[in-house]
C-alpha cells in the first residue's frame, strides 16, 4: 500500500493522456463519419468518449476530456468548419451537456472511489489490530511459560537447594537452561522478523556455496534433527549464489526446524538442492503428516501454526515466525517459496535463489 | 590439565554476566580479573598481564574493537570476543582488529571453556613447527607437503596447501575470509570470496569423508572457516 502515491501519480498522467488519445480518436472517427451520418450524431462518439473517461479516470481528466472533445467538434466539424466559432445557438447546448456529463459521471465514481479506500482501509486496520493482538498472545504465552519454569526452578534451587537430592538440583538446572535456550531462540526470531518487516535489513550480498550452507545448518540443528532420518542431497556441481549467506543460512535452518518440530520421530527429513535453469531450487521434505490443502499458502503467514502437531519432540514450542522469516528473506533475495504435498505423503518446502555466473578463479598449473 | 592459575581477564559491563563467567572459569582453575569498561579493561591489560582476555563487543564507554586495537599494539596473549547473534559485521572487524575468536551470546560454558582451551593451547605452544593434521579420513604432511586418505596419496594443489597450512596455524580457531584470501591469493584478492567456497569445495571433497557434513573444514557463514582436528 505504501508505493500507491507513485503509481497515482503515474496513473493520473496516464489519464490525461487518455483524455488527448479519446478526443484525437473521435475526431478521426467523426472525419470517417462525416459523408453518411449528421453532425449530432458525430457529437454521441464524442460524449461516449467522455463517459469512459469519467468512468476510468480522474475527475481532472474528465474534465480535460470534455473540453478537448468541445474543442475538436467545434474546431472539425461544427460549421463554420476550422473555426472555433458557433454559427448556431444549439450547438452550445450539445457541449454543455458534454460538460455536464463528464462532471457527473466523474463525480460518482470519485465518491464510490473514495468509499472503497475508506473501507479497505477500515480493513487494513482491522487486519493490523488482528495481527498486533495475535503478536502479543503469542508472545505473552511463548515467553512466560518458559519464564515461570526458570524462576520456578532457579527459585527452588535458590530457596531449597540444600534440600535437594543432587539428581533433582541438575535436572531443576537442566529445565533453566533448556527453556532460556528456547526463549533466546524465540527473542531471536521475533527480532529477526521485526528487522525484516522494517526494512531496515541490507543485504550483503556475497558468493556462496549453498552446500556450505546446507552443511552449516546441519550442524547446527543436528541434535534436533537426531530422532529423524535425516537425506541429504546436494547435487555436488552446483553453480555459487550471490546471497546474504547468514540470512539464507536463517531461512533454511527455519524449514528444517520446521520439519523436525511438525514430524514424528522416525520419519525421513531430505534436505537438497539442485539447479533449474537460472534458479537454485532448495528442498526440504518431510514424512511427516502433511499440509492441508486450505492451508498451503496460510503456513507462511506470521504466527500461522500447524493446526495439530503430530508428536515431534519440540511440537507446539514454535511461535510461527520461521516460515514467515524463510518467506521474507528469500523474497529479499527475487527467490520463491512455496510448499506442495508431493503424491507419497508428508510436505515439501522449496525455495529458489537465482542463479549468476561466478567469476573462476586463476588458474593453477 | 590447564596450566597452574593462568589469569584470564573479562572486559564486561553486565555484572551477572561477569559473574558467571568468573565462577565458570574459577571452577577450571583460573584466576579472573574483572574490568567493568572497556578503559579500564585496556588499563588491566597492561597491569595484570593475564594470559588470555575475554572481551565483550558492546562495552559502554569504548568499543570492544578498540580494546582489542589497544592491547594488539603490545601483547600476542589470545583475545576472545563476546559478541551478540546477528552482528556478524562486529564479529568480523573484532578478528580483523587481531582477536582469535570468538563466542556468540547467549552460550554455553561448554562452548566458552573450549574456546579458551583452544586459545591457551595456541599460546603455550605457538603454531610454527606445523607437522601432521591428522583428520578423521586423511592426514596431511603439512611440511613434506604430502596428504594420505586411507593409506593413498591425495594430490592437493599448492594452493590447496597454503589454505590447509593457513587454517592449521589457527587450528580449532576461526580465521576470516579476508585474513584468508590475503594469505593465499593476496591483498589484492581480498574481497573474492569465490574463491574460497571453490577451493574449501575442493578440499572437502578431497579430505571429508562427507564433504556437505564436513567434520574438519567447517564454515562459519558470513564470517571465516575453522580447521578442526
Amino acid at each position: 500500500m505504501r508505493y500507491s502515491g507513485g503509481m497515482e501519480k503515474q496513473a493520473v498522467w496516464i489519464g490525461y493522456a487518455s483524455a488527448l488519445g479519446a478526443a484525437l480518436l473521435c475526431t478521426l472517427i467523426g472525419l470517417a463519419m462525416m459523408s453518411r451520418f449528421d453532425v449530432v450524431n458525430i457529437a454521441m462518439v464524442y460524449l461516449l468518449a467522455v463517459v469512459v473517461i469519467a468512468l476510468r479516470f480522474t475527475r481532472g481528466a474528465a474534465i480535460t476530456c470534455a473540453a478537448l472533445c468541445v474543442a475538436a467538434f467545434d474546431f472539425v466539424f461544427v460549421p463554420p468548419a476550422g473555426a472555433f466559432t458557433v454559427d448556431d445557438i444549439q450547438y452550445l447546448f450539445t457541449f454543455a451537456i458534454m460538460l455536464v456529463v463528464a462532471l457527473v459521471i466523474s463525480g460518482l465514481m470519485e465518491r464510490g472511489r473514495r468509499q472503497a479506500e475508506a473501507r479497505a482501509a477500515l480493513t487494513l486496520e482491522a487486519e493490523t489490530e488482528r495481527v498486533r493482538s495475535t503478536l502479543l498472545a503469542s508472545i505473552s504465552h511463548d515467553l512466560r511459560t518458559p519464564l515461570a519454569v526458570i524462576a520456578g526452578a532457579s527459585s527452588s534451587l535458590v530457596e531449597e537447594g540444600d534440600k535437594l537430592k543432587p539428581e533433582e538440583q541438575r535436572a531443576l538446572a537442566q529445565s533453566v537452561y533448556g527453556q532460556a535456550r528456547d526463549m533466546s531462540e524465540l527473542v531471536a526470531k521475533v527480532l529477526e522478523m521485526t528487522r525484516l518487516e522494517a526494512g531496515i535489513i541490507e543485504l550483503r550480498r556475497d558468493w556462496a556455496s549453498i552446500a556450505e550452507i546446507a552443511g552449516s545448518v546441519l550442524a547446527r540443528l543436528g541434535e534436533r534433527l537426531a530422532a529423524h532420518l535425516l537425506v541429504v542431497d546436494i547435487a555436488p556441481d552446483l553453480p555459487l549464489v550471490r546471497v546474504d549467506a547468514i540470512l539464507v543460512e536463517q531461512a533454511l535452518a527455519n524449514l528444517v526446524e520446521n520439519a523436525a518440530r511438525h514430524t514424528p520421530a522416525g520419519t525421513a527429513v531430505r534436505v537438497s538442492a539442485e539447479r533449474r535453469g537460472n534458479e537454485l531450487v532448495v528442498s526440504v521434505e518431510d514424512r511427516g503428516p502433511g499440509i492441508d490443502e486450505r492451508d498451503l499458502e496460510q503456513v507462511f503467514a506470521k504466527f500461522h501454526r500447524g493446526r495439530s502437531d503430530h508428536g515431534g519432540e519440540h511440537a507446539g514450542t514454535g511461535v510461527g515466525l520461521g516460515l514467515a522469516i524463510c518467506r521474507a528473506v528469500v523474497g529479499l533475495h527475487g527467490g520463491r517459496v512455496w510448499v506442495e504435498r508431493p503424491a507419497g505423503g508428508g510436505a515439501a518446502f522449496r525455495f529458489t535463489l537465482p542463479v549468476e555466473a561466478a567469476p573462476a578463479p586463476p588458474a593453477e598449473a | 590439565m590447564t596450566a597452574p592459575r593462568a589469569t584470564i581477564l573479562i572486559v564486561e559491563d553486565e555484572p551477572e554476566i561477569r559473574r558467571f563467567l568468573r565462577s565458570s572459569l574459577g571452577a577450571e582453575g583460573y584466576k579472573v580479573v574483572e574490568s567493568a569498561t572497556g578503559r579500564r579493561g585496556a588499563i588491566d591489560a597492561t597491569t595484570h598481564k593475564p594470559d588470555l582476555a575475554i572481551i565483550d563487543l558492546g562495552l559502554p564507554d569504548i568499543d570492544g574493537v578498540e580494546v582489542i586495537r589497544q592491547i594488539r599494539q603490545w601483547s600476542v596473549m589470545p583475545v576472545l570476543v563476546l559478541s551478540a547473534r546477528a552482528r556478524e559485521h562486529a564479529k568480523i572487524e573484532a578478528l580483523d582488529a587481531g582477536a582469535d575468536d570468538y563466542i556468540t551470546k547467549p552460550f554455553g560454558v561448554g562452548e566458552l571453556l573450549a574456546r579458551v582451551r583452544v586459545a591457551m593451547r595456541h599460546a603455550v605452544r605457538p603454531a610454527s613447527g606445523l607437522g601432521v593434521l591428522k583428520l578423521e579420513e586423511a592426514t596431511v604432511d603439512l611440511e613434506a607437503r604430502k596428504a594420505l586418505r586411507a593409506g593413498r596419496e591425495v594430490h592437493l594443489t599448492p594452493i590447496e596447501f597454503r589454505l590447509i597450512t593457513h587454517l592449521a596455524k589457527h587450528l580449532g580457531m576461526v580465521v576470516t575470509q579476508k585474513q584468508l584470501l590475503t594469505e593465499v591469493w593476496g591483498p589484492t584478492h581480498a574481497e573474492d570470496t569465490h574463491y574460497l567456497r571453490i577451493y574449501m569445495k575442493q578440499l572437502r571433497d578431497k579430505l571429508e569423508k562427507d564433504p556437505v557434513q564436513p567434520r574438519h573444514f567447517i564454515t562459519e557463514t558470513g564470517v571465516g572457516y575453522r580447521l578442526m582436528e
